[in-house]
């Protein structure tokens, strides 16, 4: 499943390298890709190894919000 | 002031602080794997790697921030020195250098709109660090062993803050890969302190605190911006810059009045390039007549000594000591003409009268 969200408080490009080490704490993603540009982060993830609510939970951890959320 | 202590005080001010926001994070990755391993017998629970997450004890923390500040600081100095060496290509005229002034003018106000949150446009004034290599650092981040802090303090070139970003530019644009060295060297040098210290206690400034001092950043870069923009205005001797517009404005009289006509038509005038600046700063000289501006150095080590005159496109770096005579053409009565160093940091003019 591969998921795009908006990202409220990326506050500099290395923002995007924090964000993208949530690859390192969890299984089952596939792909991941935070862009400070865009402020957004772009997950490709095996739903059956990590469920969405994994992910958000894992983005917020890490001290970030997803938009609309 | 001599721009090496510019860039030290810019460090030590705004740097370190800065910088930590956005490099404290490898840090303490580093650190909390260190501390890991160090209390690893007492610890109930593994330390948490992440931002704020790692609080080990100073005992423990004090080596490898002082291996992470002195790898950053030989990394930084070479890469000052790569950058002055690209700009020595770059550099050749004035003119090609005020360009260059102008756009990292432009970077560093885009850089200080971004911190503020103007607009999210002005995030394309950030430079992201490819995907490799971010990926790269992080991986080592993990490291456990006394080489990983030196070699996360080398890789903090890749994630340069903005303030570090706005000296970059600003080492590229001495165009001398040993000024630029100098200058990434003395403004590395003065993060390190804040750095060291911020690490040292705490990892998270608080968010309302944090926010503040980023506001502080912006402010300081967009001030770095204007005087950049300013410089570039002087090397190109527009009537515009501040230095030169404050001129025309509250004209002052000159130093001197304006030298006699010689028997041979022509006419001398002398103007001393010290370590401050011109002088004097204004000057009067007849028109219509061939004039002789002998610029005298005494032991002057600042960027006083690149001379520049841009409206006849004169351009030399003055001996530390010694007088070169600069041939000026005929000019009309109320002429003026501006002389700056290659900088843009120091002027002054001639009117001619």
């Amino acid at each position: 499943m591969k998921k795009t969200y908006a990202i409220a408080n990326m506050e500099c490009p290395n923002c995007a390298m924090i964000l993208e080490s949530i690859e390192d704490d969890l299984a089952g993603i596939r792909e991941i890709s935070a862009s400070y540009h865009k402020s957004q982060l772009t997950v490709d993830f095996d739903e059956s190894r990590v469920s969405e609510a994994q992910v958000l939970a894992a983005i917020e951890k890490k001290g970030y919000q997803v938009e609309g959320n | 002031m001599n721009e090496f202590m510019i860039a030290f005080i810019t460090g030590l001010t705004t740097g370190g602080l800065s910088c930590l926001a956005v490099q404290g994070g490898l840090l303490a990755s580093s650190l909390a794997s260190q501390v890991e391993r160090d209390f690893a017998a007492t610890a109930s629970q593994p330390a948490k790697k992440g931002k704020a997450a790692a609080r080990p004890r100073p005992s423990g923390a004090a080596l490898p921030i002082v291996l992470f500040l002195a790898a950053k600081l030989l990394a930084y100095t070479l890469l000052g020195f790569l950058l002055g060496w690209a700009g020595s290509f770059l550099t050749f005229d004035p003119v090609t250098r005020a360009a260059l002034l102008f756009l990292i003018g432009i970077f560093m106000l885009g850089n200080g709109l971004r911190i503020l949150n103007v607009h999210p446009i002005f995030r394309y004034f950030a430079i992201e660090p490819p995907k490799f290599i971010t990926r790269a650092i992080r991986r080592t981040a993990k490291g456990t062993d006394t080489a990983t802090p030196l070699f996360l303090g080398a890789l903090t070139v890749f994630i340069p803050c903005g303030v570090t970003q706005a000296m970059m530019a600003a080492a590229l644009a001495t165009g001398s890969p040993l000024a630029a060295a100098g200058l990434m060297f003395a403004f590395t040098l003065g993060a390190s302190p804040v750095f060291f210290a911020v690490a040292y206690f705490t990892f998270s400034l608080g968010k309302r605190l944090e926010g503040l001092f980023m506001r502080f950043v912006a402010i300081v870069v967009l001030a770095l911006g204007f005087v950049t923009i300013d410089s570039g205005l002087n090397l190109i001797g527009s009537p515009l810059s501040v230095a030169n517009l404050t001129r025309s404005l509250f004209p002052e009289p000159a130093a001197q009045p304006a030298p006699q006509v010689s028997a041979d038509g022509s006419a001398e005038l002398t103007l001393r390039a010290e370590d401050y600046g011109y002088k004097p700063a204004s000057l009067s000289a007849p028109s219509n007549v061939p004039i002789t501006l002998n610029v005298v150095t005494e032991e002057t080590y600042s960027c006083a000594r690149d001379f520049v005159i841009p409206a006849i496109k004169f351009y030399t770096l003055l001996p530390t000591t010694g007088v070169v005579p600069v041939e000026i053409p005929p000019q009309k009565p109320g002429t003026v003409m501006r002389f700056t160093c290659s900088m843009g940091m120091f002027t002054g003019q001639i009117t001619f009268e």
